[in-house]
């Protein structure tokens, strides 16, 4: 078994007023091929901070074979480790050259003297990316794949074990994209280089990677090989859309489809559902079935309410009540037309009080006239009735036939089942 | 391989020549400079002419003209090294001291400093209080700019703070000048109108080993500023200890800036033109730049001087303005032609 090069030992890590990496731990070896993915914001950028000493750890140690990596010398750290980010820019006209010899500043001399060594490293990297023709260039004036070999060919000139890319191939054409994963995958290969690619590419990914490590919220989800961790369930719940997973027959390469595929069924909803919101609980709930393609309508909300605020913005038909009243018996009746002409009717994850409780009891009528109710789970977290009027309603209700739905995914699951089986 | 190989052989012959063009390009830089700084030496009301070094009228003028020429040096260089600095930590072509803060905090403690004392307490405490008032103004800036950030302040911030404390300070000088005795007044307006004047040897050598100093210590950091022209993060995974730099750095730029202003007063324009042109001919890598532009800008001062005092003689003109007026079109066709060369924004 390989040396562990860089290791995560429950990490915490963030910015100013807000943390992003909660308590992740794992390791890569050297020699290894890792890609980290994720959603937009889950903390991968983050985490190559961390790992690289520019973000300080607000718990938890990051070590580069073996050692506490705040406590390393800045010129050391990066011949262990090189980070070639998302993309580099230069307000000043340097040339690919002088651009290249960046990466050897750390460990020049104390006046920047050029030894022959510095000087074949920049030479060789320049070759390894293929740029050193365009050594004269300024280096602004070069294609962003350019750039990018550029950027890559910095990197290697310190001459590190690990190298870390920040989604730096993503907005590459389909050429340099695989050039750039050629080269990684050759250093990888030839020169035993650590590898640790940041990428939203899953396809490209499964096929060049070890292994994968997945994130999601600033947690680490799961780690293992490309078919371990490309599971339909977990991606879809962790990218928070429907995802599909093949194997190329002829390659045997993994492939994460889905996308478009959902895209058509949208069209053909033609479903209304009934959402029984209050306090902001509902604007994710809009957002997503509106996403989807279903006829939402909501109520009874409170004027002023951010729900009724998002609904209208929304253009959702809602049931309104005045600001910091009880509901009304009319604005009841209203919401039982409403509830009468859907064809499901969902629970957001408001808190009950005395106040809403009526919604509670729309939901109830709503199951009594044979529609579809789902509620969400965790309900006596969010009841504040007295006497636990709430949580006796709702377990009556569950007891009638109302569905029970954990995560917003959960439930968009649950919608396509119901609005499947209805069509057979 | 192959090809690889043969095509590194061509390229190497390429840099080469490309070398042997730059190194041309640096002689031919040095004669100009040592031909305008002697032509200066010659320049006087009466026009071009060796002066008498028989006389003691003339060896009093060569003496006059050669600190002249010590002090045009010190402060052009001091100014224009400063400028390259600002602008490549703050990786912006508007960043001088000027646009800082630094020289209107520098300003505003040798103005006090002027108001309040008299003889070779001034002029030894004027480098020294310029220095304090300048790093406080900066201080101050830097610490306006970051309110709200992650640490880290935004360049757009930097200036704009600088700009507004800025026309603070110059706002407190007026004031300071508009309640001063006659003499004091006429002291500070002088002053502030930038003149080369030689001041006492005292602090003329003060002055001088400090810009020696801080001219080292930026050559020192020249490699690493390369790096920082890349954004503090990338200059951090290069392994540079990016923040130490920025702040050494900072001081150094301000230590040149506000020993310029102690010198010579508000001379504006050379921090932030002859940085741009030196880098339009020589190319950004600051370990050339920098002695190059520290070379550039004690010249250019220089020449201004030698017109300033010529032009209309017998009177003076103030430097300042010649700079400015002489100096800003001849700057702007070589930067129209040259930009591409220098920045790229």
């Amino acid at each position: 078994m390989e040396q562990e090069a860089l290791t995560f030992r429950d990490v915490s890590s963030g910015y100013k007023h807000r943390k992003v990496l909660d308590r992740v731990s794992f390791s890569v070896r050297e020699g290894e091929f890792v890609s980290l993915i994720g959603p937009n914001g889950c903390g991968k950028s983050t985490l190559l901070k961390t790992a690289a000493a520019l973000l300080k750890p607000v718990s938890g140690v990051v070590e580069l074979y073996g050692q506490d990596v705040q406590c390393i010398r800045p010129a050391f750290r990066a011949s262990l480790l090189g980070v070639v980010p998302q993309k580099i820019e230069s307000p000043m006209a340097f040339t690919v050259y002088q651009i290249v010899m960046n990466g050897r500043i750390s460990s020049m001399g104390r006046w920047g003297t050029v030894s022959s060594h510095d000087h074949d490293l920049v030479e060789r990297s320049m070759i390894y990316t293929d740029v050193s023709g365009l050594r004269d260039r300024y280096f602004t004036e070069l294609s962003g794949g350019e750039q990018q070999r550029v950027a890559l060919a910095m990197v290697l000139a310190q001459d590190p074990k690990i190298i870390m890319l920040d989604e730096s191939i993503s907005h590459l054409d389909i050429n340099h994209r695989q050039e750039v994963l050629q080269i990684l995958m050759n250093l990888n290969r030839e020169k035993k280089m650590t590898i640790l690619l940041v990428s939203h590419d899953l396809t490209l990914s499964a096929s060049i990677s070890d292994r994968f490590l997945l994130m999601a919220s600033g947690r680490l989800i799961k780690a293992g090989t490309p078919s371990e961790v490309l599971e339909p369930e977990t991606l879809s719940s962790v990218y928070n859309c429907d995802l599909r997973v093949q194997q190329d027959p002829y390659t045997g390469y993994l492939q994460v489809t889905g996308a478009l595929d959902s895209l058509n069924r949208r069209k053909k909803l033609n479903r209304t559902v009934h959402v029984i919101a209050g306090g902001g609980s509902g604007i994710e709930l809009y957002r997503r079935l509106l996403i989807e393609g279903y006829e939402v309508t909501t109520g009874v909300l409170n004027r002023l309410d951010s729900d009724a605020e998002a609904a209208r913005a929304l253009n959702i038909h809602a049931v309104l009540e005045q600001p910091f009243s009880p509901v009304g018996a009319e604005a009841v009746a209203e919401a039982l037309n409403m509830i009468d002409r859907a064809d499901s009717v969902i629970l957001s994850q408001v808190p009950f009080g005395s106040g809403n409780l009526v919604n509670l009891e729309l939901a109830a009528q709503a199951l009594k006239r044979g529609k579809t109710v789902l509620l969400p789970d965790g309900i006596a977290d969010r009841d504040y009735t007295e006497g636990k009027a709430a949580l006796q309603l709702v377990s009556r209700i569950i007891k009638d036939g109302a569905h029970q739905w954990h995560s917003i995914q959960d439930l968009m699951l649950l919608l396509h089942k119901l609005v499947n089986t209805e069509n057979r | 391989m192959r090809i690889k190989n043969s095509q590194l052989c061509v390229d190497n012959r390429f840099t080469a020549k490309s070398h042997r063009k730059a190194r041309l390009k640096v002689v031919l830089f040095f004669l100009a400079l040592l031909f305008l700084l002697a032509l200066s030496m010659l320049l006087g009301p009466s026009g071009i002419g060796i002066p008498d070094t028989q006389s003691a009228s003339g060896n009093a003028i060569i003496s006059l003209r050669f600190s002249r020429l010590l002090m045009g040096m010190m402060t052009g260089a001091a100014l224009s090294a400063s400028g390259v600095v600002f602008q490549a930590l703050l990786r912006n072509p508007l960043a001088e001291p000027y646009v800082l803060g630094v020289s209107g905090g520098a300003g505003l403690g040798a103005t006090l400093s002027i108001l309040a004392g008299s003889g070779i307490f001034v002029s030894l405490g004027l480098p020294v209080v310029a220095f304090i008032a300048a790093v406080v103004t900066l201080i101050m800036v830097y610490s306006i700019a970051s309110q709200g950030s992650s640490g880290h302040p935004s360049v757009y911030s930097l200036i704009l703070s600088g700009v507004i404390v800025s026309s603070i300070c110059s706002s407190v000088i007026m004031f300071l000048v508009s309640t001063a005795s006659v003499e004091g007044m006429h002291n500070v307006i002088w002053w502030m109108l930038g003149s080369l004047q030689p001041v006492s040897s005292a602090q003329q050598q003060l002055s001088l080993v400090l810009i020696l100093g801080a001219l080292g210590g930026i050559w020192l950091l020249s490699p690493r500023l390369n790096a920082l022209a890349l954004g503090r993060e990338m200059a951090h995974y290069q392994g540079i200890a990016a923040d130490f730099v920025l702040v050494a750095g900072l001081l150094l730029a301000t230590l040149l800036a506000a020993t310029a202003v102690s010198l010579s007063g508000m001379i504006g324009f050379v921090g932030l033109i002859v940085p741009h042109v030196m880098r339009a001919f020589f190319g950004p890598d600051h370990r050339k730049l920098v002695p190059l532009a520290a070379l550039g800008g004690g010249t250019f001062l220089v020449v201004c001087d030698a017109l300033a005092r010529t032009l209309l003689a017998p009177i003076e003109i103030p430097v300042g303005v010649v700079t400015a007026l002489a100096g800003g079109p001849f700057f702007l066709i070589i930067l129209q032609r040259r930009m591409k060369q220098a920045w790229i924004a």
